[in-house]
Formats: C-alpha cells, sequence, structure tokens
C-alpha cells in the first residue's frame, strides 16, 4: 500500500467535521479576525472564540496576568463584547474569512446561558457551541455549575434544551473525579468534552505582601500544565464514548500528537498563540510531517493508540 | 497585506551592546518594515520555555535597502527576560511580533512640541523625535533619571546637539535640572507664560507617577499630552486582554488594552 503524500488530517467531533485537528482556545484568540494579518484563519479545524455573555462585560482590574515558571496565570474576567455584538459583527466576518468556528459562552444564570445559546443557534454557519463551565476567575463563569457531576449536569440539560446546535461542553480540571465530570456532561447530552481549563493558582508578591492579580487567584496555563492535562484528558477519553477534545500546555505538533496519541478527537492551543501567532498552523504543518515521516495516511490510524503493553 | 499590518518573523541578531545601564540591539529581519513612533514589538529568543512570554520592547529605528531589513530596540535589564537578552550574541536567532500598537499621533497644525521620557521611557519617544528633526519642526526633549549614569547617551538623542532643545533632568541634581521632569516642566511653563503663548503639545513615556504628574501639570493648561503606558502582556496584539488600563469613555469607563488601542493614549482618556 502506498502512502498518500498528503496524509488525510480530517477530524470529527461528533457531527463536526474539521480539516485538521487543530483548533484555537477560547480566550487565547480574540474573536479569530485578530489572527488575519499572520495567516489564513479557515487553515485551522477550528477557530474557538473568546466566552461570549449575553451582555457586554467589563472583566477584572488590572493586574489581570503573571508570569509563572513556564506558564501563566491570568484572572482577565471574561472581558467580552456579548452575544449580540458577536452575531451582527464578527460571525459574518469570520464566514466571510472561511474560517469554521466555534462560539464558548458563559452565563451568570443558567437562564443567562440558554440565552446565550439561543440567540447563537440563530448563526447558521457556527459550527458548535461550547459551554464554559469552568471559569475560575469569576463567581458567575461557570464554576459553580462546573465543580460537581450535579451541577454540570443540571446545566448542560437546559443548554442541550435551549439549542440544536452541537453542544461541547469545557471541564475544569479543578475536580477530583475527571471522569466522573466527563460522564455527567455525557449523561445531560452533551456532544463532546473539551478539557482542561485553565488550574487554579496564585501568585504573591513577597516585598509589598500583596497578591500580584486584581483577582487575587487565577488560571494557570503553558508548558506548566501539559501533564496534568494530559493524564486528564486519558482519563476522559477512557470514561465516555462522546469525543473529548484535549487543550493544556500544547506548544508543538510533538504535544498535539501526545493529546491525540491518548485518545483526544482533536485539541486546542491557547497560551502558545501569545508567544507566536503562528503557532496553531505550524502545529497542523508539523502534524502532517510527522504522519509522512511515519507513513500514517489518516488520522484516524493514530489517534487512541497508545500502547500500555 | 495592508500596510503597517503586523507580521511575526525570525531575525539575527546584528549587534547587542551595552552602554552604561541600557541595551542597544540591532536585529537583521526579511523585510523592512514601517513603523509609527510609539509603536513596539514582541521579542524572544532564549531557548526553552521559561521564561514563557516575548518581551515588549518599543521601536527604537528601523531601516534597511528592499528585501532586507533592520529593527533597533534599546532595552534596560529589569527581570528575567531583558536579563536572557542582554546575553544574547551577534547571529544569534530572535523571534520577534512586530510592529504593534497605537503610537503617537502628530496633528499637522504648528506648534511646539515637548517630548518627556523618564527611565528607558526614552526609547520610545526618541523616534517621535526622530520624526519631527526630519520635517525641521520644532521640539525640546525633557530626560529624566534618578542619576547621572541613567540618562541615555548624549550622541543618541535625536537632533540633540541643537543648543538649548536638551532638558536634562536628575533626582540627585547629578546632572542638568536638579528634580524631577515634572518639576522642569513647570519651570518651562512659567517661561512660556513670559515669553507669550505658544502652541504646545507634550510627548511622554516614563513611569507610570511621572506621566500623571505631567497629565496633571498639563491638561488644566489645555496642552495636549498624549502618554506611552507600561503594562505586562502576554501576546502584545490584542487577544490575551491581559494588558487593559482604565479609561474614560464618555460617562462611563471601561477597560482598554495597552497593547492595542495603546500603549500611546491620549492623557485626558486614563484613569491614573
Amino acid at each position: 500500500m502506498t502512502t498518500p503524500a498528503t496524509p488525510d488530517l480530517t477530524a470529527r467531533v461528533g457531527t463536526v467535521l474539521l480539516k485538521n485537528p487543530v483548533m484555537s482556545a477560547s480566550g487565547t484568540f480574540g474573536y479569530g479576525l485578530e489572527f488575519t494579518p499572520f495567516y489564513d484563519i479557515s487553515r485551522l479545524g477550528a477557530v474557538v472564540v473568546k466566552g461570549l455573555s449575553l451582555l457586554p462585560t467589563p472583566g477584572n482590574a488590572p493586574g489581570r496576568i503573571v508570569e509563572t515558571p513556564a506558564g501563566m496565570l491570568n484572572a482577565i474576567g471574561l472581558q467580552n463584547i456579548g452575544v449580540e455584538r458577536f452575531v451582527s459583527e464578527v460571525a459574518p466576518r469570520l464566514t466571510d474569512a472561511g474560517a469554521v468556528y466555534v462560539a464558548n459562552i458563559y452565563g451568570r444564570t443558567i437562564e443567562e446561558y440558554e440565552a446565550v445559546a439561543r440567540r447563537l443557534s440563530g448563526v447558521p454557519a457556527l459550527a458548535a457551541i461550547e459551554l464554559n463551565a469552568s471559569c475560575p476567575n469569576v463567581k458567575e463563569g461557570g464554576i459553580a455549575f462546573g465543580s460537581s457531576p450535579g451541577g454540570l449536569s443540571g446545566l448542560t440539560r437546559r443548554v442541550r434544551a435551549a439549542t440544536g446546535k452541537p453542544l461541547w461542553v469545557k471541564l475544569s480540571p479543578n475536580v477530583s473525579d475527571i471522569g466522573a465530570m466527563a460522564r455527567a456532561a455525557e449523561e445531560a447530552g452533551a456532544d463532546a468534552v473539551t478539557l482542561i481549563n485553565t488550574i487554579v493558582g496564585m501568585a504573591v508578591d513577597p516585598g509589598t505582601r500583596r497578591p500580584i492579580l486584581s483577582n487575587v487567584t487565577g488560571g494557570l496555563s503553558g508548558p506548566a500544565v501539559k501533564p496534568v492535562a494530559l493524564r486528564m484528558v486519558w482519563e476522559a477519553c477512557k470514561a465516555v464514548k462522546i469525543p473529548v477534545v484535549g487543550i493544556g500546555g500544547i506548544q508543538s505538533a510533538g504535544d498535539a500528537l501526545e493529546f491525540l496519541l491518548v485518545g483526544a478527537a482533536a485539541v486546542q492551543v491557547g497560551t502558545a498563540n501569545f508567544r507566536n501567532p503562528n503557532a496553531c498552523v505550524e502545529i497542523v504543518d508539523g502534524i502532517r510531517d510527522f504522519f509522512v515521516r511515519e507513513k500514517i495516511s489518516r488520522l484516524d490510524d493514530y489517534r487512541g493508540t497508545l500502547l500500555l503493553e | 497585506m495592508p500596510h503597517g499590518s503586523p507580521r511575526f518573523v525570525h531575525g539575527k541578531i546584528l549587534h547587542n551592546t551595552g552602554s552604561g545601564i541600557f541595551y542597544r540591539m540591532e536585529v537583521a529581519i526579511p523585510e523592512r518594515i514601517d513603523f509609527v513612533p510609539g509603536q513596539f514589538a514582541m521579542v524572544s529568543g532564549w531557548p526553552g520555555n521559561d521564561p514563557l512570554l516575548p518581551r515588549p520592547l518599543a521601536i527604537f529605528r528601523s531601516g534597511g535597502p528592499r528585501g532586507k531589513g533592520t529593527v533597533e530596540f534599546v532595552y534596560k535589564v529589569v527581570g528575567r527576560g531583558t536579563a536572557l537578552l542582554s546575553g544574547l550574541h551577534v547571529g544569534d536567532p530572535l523571534a520577534l511580533t512586530l510592529p504593534l500598537g497605537h503610537g503617537f499621533e502628530f496633528p499637522g497644525e504648528d506648534r511646539s512640541w515637548w517630548l518627556v521620557g523618564g527611565g528607558v521611557g526614552f526609547s520610545s519617544v526618541f523616534p517621535a523625535a526622530a520624526a519631527l528633526d526630519a520635517q525641521r519642526s520644532d521640539f525640546e526633549i525633557f530626560l529624566g533619571a534618578r542619576t547621572r549614569d541613567q540618562l541615555p547617551p548624549g550622541e543618541w538623542i535625536p537632533g540633540g546637539a541643537v543648543p538649548g532643545r536638551v532638558h536634562l533632568c536628575t533626582d540627585d541634581g547629578t546632572a542638568g535640572f536638579f528634580g524631577t521632569v515634572g518639576a522642569a516642566l513647570r519651570d518651562r511653563i512659567e517661561r512660556r507664560k513670559s515669553s507669550g503663548p505658544e502652541r504646545v503639545a507634550i510627548l511622554a513615556c516614563g513611569p507610570r507617577e511621572m506621566l500623571k504628574a505631567v497629565a496633571e501639570l498639563a491638561l488644566p493648561l489645555d496642552i495636549h499630552v498624549q502618554v506611552s503606558l507600561e503594562s505586562h502582556m502576554a501576546c502584545g496584539f490584542g487577544v490575551c486582554w491581559g494588558c487593559v488600563t482604565a479609561v474614560r469613555d464618555g460617562e462611563k469607563a471601561g477597560y482598554r488594552r495597552v497593547c492595542r488601542e495603546g500603549p500611546v493614549f491620549d492623557a485626558r482618556e486614563v484613569v491614573w
């Protein structure tokens, strides 16, 4: 059998077909259009936009980020333009750019989540809704719903009923049993789970005796979290039948391949975009090069093939 | 691609040498870039993931023939990132995203320009001085530092040879005016009053307390002030929302990105 020169990188996240398994992670890619000076965003599997709320949200006071060893903490507080402006101003431009796009959403109440999901259901080109049930930086950012299987199940069920769009549920790593959380989302009707969101952390200044972030705590991301993320993605893959999207510290094609190997259907690249605006497309190219080199013709022949013996 | 839109490029260090507490680094990049004074680049070059994020550096100069560019930065070692930068050698690779941000504006009307640089803040006002010098505009420069050794070398000042143009200020009186740039500006404003009306605009970059002092001094006198702010930033091109500063927006206040809507703001908008 000959291996085609161009491997088939097509990835499937439930009913959503992606030309490759690399997506941007919400909160690290703006609304996607910010990247058009750097490359054609239609080259990505999908663009996942910054978390949208029913009304525009001002976000937290400055002192929002701090660098930590091989990572960073952020407490942005979900500053965003609101779902209405996204639908009227941004979505048409993403469609014009040829991008497959996914909207990450959050609400202060279940009713707000439902309202945002309903509003987005009317955007034909929108590929999926990613439910942020795990933002650690605002009390109302979903963590209240996302920290127990019961809370997550209730929220997922309600949003599931509010939209016909494919529904992905983004899971918090700040739980004791990630498999139980993935199962709760699956049983409540999620089409996929995406993980991990950031790990709650903290930084203080020993001189001023003050926390560095105005929010005191923030979410850790970057290479520092990758081993934790990989373990949780592996556990989630074993716990559910729905697709799992792997996120957490992916900087290179090699990192992305690790998540695919343990069973992720696709990956999202986050903090790496800050250091290198071309990170996502370089990872797409790197995965393709790896498959050519290893004579792997399709993504499906590789993903989930971790050897444990 | 629109003119002046940001790009991510790989470069090679042409020189990277210390002069007192400042380093001056020139980098060869694939293409010449045009920039507005006050714009900046995100720069990284050290191997590995720690520190993770690139560092914002004001663009000091750019040049080069067609198809080949150079860009120059002046920086001070303030933390691990700049310490690592200062240890890089000729020929070492760098990754740069540039040009970024909203730079200084130069309204067309005839006026005098007062450029104010505190600490390493001169690195973003000197390009403004170079632009004003090239169009033979009337400008003066106020440079503030704690002590004489922390002032930039005189030969770096664009148009600095013109008598009376450069006002050096040191907190300890070891060079020039004994006091802050704010105090020196207050003196200059007094002299302006006695010598008749003169339309002035101030462009300033430096520590936040200095910028605040300049704004509080000049704004009540209807002197137009633009300030270039510093902030910790992860991306530099508007997607992380980590670098925001509070601004007045009509009746409301909001958070705007230092990297995108800034780093240069109209001082009237900034909530100090």
